[in-house]
């Protein structure tokens, strides 16, 4: 008996209106939960277009014809890399579809197989956290003939390289994530990273918060998690006590993390250790998170997992993207005792559902980038004024050193202007590095930033 | 590490023991460091640890409870059924497993109930608000970690509220930090830094119950000024070791992990003799006898285990620092002091009282005095010195006739009705450490005069204290 997949009946609608001309291919993600019993699809999202040339298939370059073999993968891999990081806990990419014309149907098997390994892959890349036995690493392959409309659905273990599709059922039903439960937090942050003496600035920049990261994510893992101020044993169901029909609402759960103030006696050195250091990286701030339940009976083992995981994710995600900035924009030598701030995390909407997602916002953006980002990525209109960008504030005006001068910076972010391509750029590689290509760059209003600040600065003296 | 709270009946005791994980960055300009430059790191390094423990993200998590209390809140707790202004009694309640009692071998009083309190911090607490910022320092430096054991002692009537319980805790832990602070720098090393670590030690009324940080690593041989501020501070006598760490109190989740018993006369009933008390042996013991540590010395150790008891309380009491010694060293010792041939190693030759005393002599450096009786009858006029023995040195008496030998724990006498008791450690035992078996079989146990053989000569070792701290 194969898994059953519950599917919104938005979805139903978003794959029958995608347009697929001529005989080309669509890909896409399927983004829900799964849980031991059931699977939950609440959204599709189609892969974005590559370039501007044309409709068609984003992900076949035009002129390719009738084949499959020109999908471009990384491509759909780096874009549920990207929607990953935009999904709150407890929801994730758990699979994809492909729309094909009837004569690539059975090809289009072997290709949503490669897709769905390689997308697993993909997104499982710097997670900080581990899987347990308990996760389901089932994903869902679905396939639709863009003829007759028929919707095959298969699951693969991508946990064992070896596996052979599973036959899944895929039903479609209204109201599946009306009532999921939502469970909010915020973390505050204050780490300290020592960059040890073999390891130079701003090389291995990424190595050190890595490493650092990974302790303060095994705490944060191991950590005690309070729901509504109460420490529940794992298996006590989350929504025990609520009546079987009783009016879906969506509940919002408190969670609050407690971690041990010392490491387990058994680890404790007897001595101090010295380390020799040639700097250090300091991470400070409050982080907002969010968590998504299904409606399955949940216990409170699963809810301490997502929200943890959230944690985890939010903090891991904008350091790699502050990162990925950095790399794109080149060294800057200048950066050594400014206070960066790291991009923050806004709110938006589903549209239609209970639901929302999330984005990251660089200080030197606004709320119209997120939108289109929203647009580009997850293929729905938001109205401004529907993203909550107040969930975070924005740090005060960081602290500059005079050293290094206004007058260097502005010339850099030019130059990344005129770098930074109006459209997603023509070589795969270089758009994957940071998503803020993926539209119109906003490099003037850095530019403009960095001067305002530049006439309020204050010296920082050794 | 794990917290107590501990309640007696008259004026509870709680306790706290926990960890707090150190990083402290020690900047240094050129490749040296000075050391005030070092001091002034580890001052930072510790006012800001003070700060940790006073922020309101501090939570005390009540072992095997569902229990948090938010100290720096006023006392908030999760549970519903505990507010703030309830006793702290009501916070034991709440405990799954209570911890078992704990008898203080020193003083009479029990404790009713003990709580364990640990440390924790709460992330989702946080006291900036704004988004995160990175930022990135390029200064050599050296960074020092490490982990602060933290132990805290504090007593409050349980009667009291717990919103005052928790003030008077995170008083004590900010009082602790800051003896810490002073024994690290004190007792550096150069630059370097010796972790601090607490002992509780359960002092002679009225002073109770105190705490004291010594430095990892600095023997006991070498804090002896320390201890002379320490006696004088409490006005103690300054020929016992009240203050060395082998003294130090231990709590009952504390298993003692070398297996044997300890002081298994306490779970005795004394005998009630008419205007007769019983004299006994102060301080801890270990039980040894027959079998253990895999010897089959069954029929010729028992002297040889009696002499085991006397050397682990001297080890237990702080005066050495040697480990209880096994047949061999103590065949050995003897060979080394000219008392027996070399042909004696390896033998299952018996020893006695005399040979008890030289090698407390050559391995502990302890001296004994020597009793002996012609006649075991004569055992019973003995009560008076048996008794002054047990008052002014308290050392367990190893007793050998010309049969057997025995450790004598204590003497219950009647000045007015000569009515003696001796409460005896049989090392002849062979079973495993059952204290159900050893009391009820009388292997740890009450005996009156008709034990001794009356027409056996005697001789007793009873040991004298050194006149140290």
């Amino acid at each position: 008996m194969g898994r059953g997949y519950i599917v919104e009946d938005v979805v139903e609608k978003y794959l029958s209106n995608l347009s697929v001309p001529g005989a080309s291919c669509v890909t896409g993600l399927l983004i829900g939960q799964s849980s031991s019993q059931r699977d939950f699809v609440v959204l599709a999202v189609r892969t974005p277009q590559k370039d501007t040339e044309g409709q068609g298939s984003p992900s076949v370059s035009r002129g390719a014809g009738n084949s499959l073999e020109h999908l471009d993968v990384e491509w759909v891999t780096e874009h549920a890399r990207q929607v990953s990081r935009m999904l709150p806990g407890g929801m994730s990419v758990i699979g994809v579809f492909l729309v094909t014309p009837p004569e690539l149907s059975k090809e289009g098997q072997n290709t949503l197989r490669r897709l769905i390994f390689a997308v697993d892959k993909h997104i499982s890349k710097g997670r900080l956290w581990s899987l347990t036995e308990e996760d389901v690493t089932e994903k869902v392959t679905l396939h639709i003939c863009s003829k007759t409309r028929k919707v095959v659905c298969r699951t693969y273990d991508v946990r064992d390289p070896k596996s052979s599709a599973k036959p899944a059922d895929w039903k479609y039903q209204s109201g599946v994530c009306t009532s999921w439960p939502l469970l909010t937090c915020s973390v505050g942050l204050n780490l300290v990273f020592p960059v040890l003496e073999m390891h130079v600035l701003p090389q291995d920049m990424e190595k050190c918060m890595k490493e650092g990261l990974q302790t303060w994510a095994k705490q944060i893992e191991d950590g005690l998690c309070l729901i509504n101020g109460d420490a529940m044993p794992g298996e006590v169901e989350l929504l025990g006590g609520q009546k079987k029909n009783a009016k879906a609402v969506q509940q919002t759960f408190r969670a609050q993390i407690l971690i041990p103030m010392a490491e387990p006696q058994s680890e404790r050195r007897l001595t101090a250790s010295v380390k020799v250091c040639s700097g250090s990286l300091t991470l400070k701030g409050m982080v907002q998170c969010r968590a998504y339940l299904h409606s399955n009976k949940p216990r409170a083992k699963h809810a301490t997992e997502v929200i943890k995981r959230d944690v985890i994710n939010t903090v891991s995600s904008r350091v790699e993207m502050f990162l990925e900035d950095l790399l794109m924009e080149g060294e800057d030598k200048g950066s050594v005792g400014v206070q960066q701030v790291l991009p923050r995390r806004v709110f938006a909407p589903v549209p239609g559902m209970s639901l929302c997602v999330c984005d990251y916002m660089f200080p030197d953006e606004c709320v119209s980038d997120v939108s289109d980002r929203l647009k580009e990525m997850l293929d729905w209109e938001t109205p401004e004024d529907s993203i909550d960008t107040s969930q975070e504030a924005v740090p005060e005006a960081p602290t500059i050193d005079l050293k290094n001068t206004v007058v260097q910076k502005n010339l850099k972010a030019k130059s990344t202007l005129d770098a930074r391509p109006k459209t997603p750029s023509e070589d795969p590689t270089e758009a994957h590095k940071s998503h803020k290509t993926y539209y119109a760059g906003v490099a003037m209003a850095a530019a403009i930033a960095l001067l305002a600040t530049g006439t309020s600065l204050i010296y920082l003296s050794d | 590490m794990t917290s107590y709270l501990y309640l007696y009946t008259h004026s509870p005791l709680i306790a706290r023991k926990s960890g707090i994980s150190v990083n402290g960055h020690i900047d240094y300009v050129s490749c040296v460091f000075t050391v005030p430059h070092v001091q002034k790191v580890i001052s930072r390094t510790f006012e800001a640890l003070g700060s940790q423990v006073k922020a309101e993200s501090l939570v005390l998590s009540l072992s095997s409870s569902p229990v948090f209390l938010w100290p720096n809140k006023g006392g908030h707790a999760t549970a519903g059924e505990i507010s703030p202004n309830r006793p702290c009694k009501d916070l034991q309640q709440l405990i799954h497993f209570p911890v078992p009692h704990m008898y203080f071998i020193d003083c009479l009083s029990c404790l009713q109930g003990i709580i364990n309190l640990t440390l924790m911090t709460e992330v989702t607490e946080p006291g900036v608000l704004s988004a995160p910022t990175l930022l990135r320092g390029s200064k050599k430096h050296h960074l020092l970690q490490t982990t602060l054991p933290m132990d805290c002692v504090v007593s409050v009537l349980s009667s009291e509220s717990i919103s005052v319980v928790c003030g008077t805790l995170v008083g004590a832990l900010c009082s602790q930090l800051s003896d810490m602070e002073k024994v690290a720098l004190r007792h550096m090393k150069g630059t370097a830094l010796l972790i601090p670590q607490p002992f509780h030690f359960l002092l002679p009324a009225p002073v109770g119950l105190v705490t004291v940080v010594y430095p990892a690593g600095v023997p006991d041989s070498q804090l002896e000024t320390r201890r002379k501020e320490l006696h004088s501070l409490f006005e103690l006598p300054d020929d016992r070791p009240y203050l060395r760490r082998a003294n130090a109190l231990h709590f009952p989740d504390e298993p003692y992990k070398d297996g044997y018993l300890r002081n298994p006369h306490v779970h005795l009933n004394h005998p009630a003799l008419e205007n007769g008390k019983p004299y006994l042996v102060q301080g801890v013991y270990s039980y040894h006898h027959y079998m253990q540590d895999r010897v089959d010395d069954n029929g010729w150790g028992c002297a040889y285990r009696s002499l085991q008891t006397i050397c682990s309380w001297f080890q237990q009491q702080g005066y050495v620092e040697r480990a209880v010694p096994s047949h061999k060293e103590i065949q050995q010792a003897l060979v080394e002091v000219g008392d027996k041939q070399g042909s004696f190693l390896g033998s299952r030759q018996w020893i006695g009282s005399i040979e008890v005393a030289a090698v407390l002599d050559q391995l502990l450096g302890v001296t004994s005095k020597i009793m002996f009786v012609s006649q075991g009858s004569e055992l019973a006029s003995k009560g008076r010195e048996l008794a002054n023995h047990f008052l002014s040195e308290g050392t367990p008496i190893m007793i050998g006739g010309g049969v057997l030998a025995h450790t004598i724990l204590g003497v219950a006498w009647s000045e007015t009705t000569g009515q003696i008791r001796y409460l005896i450690l049989d090392p002849h035992y062979t079973g495993a450490e059952d204290l159900q078996v050893i009391t009820e079989k009388g292997w740890c146990g009450w005996k009156g005069p008709e034990f001794w053989d009356q027409n056996a000569y005697y001789n007793l070792c009873l040991p004298q204290r050194p006149k140290t701290i």
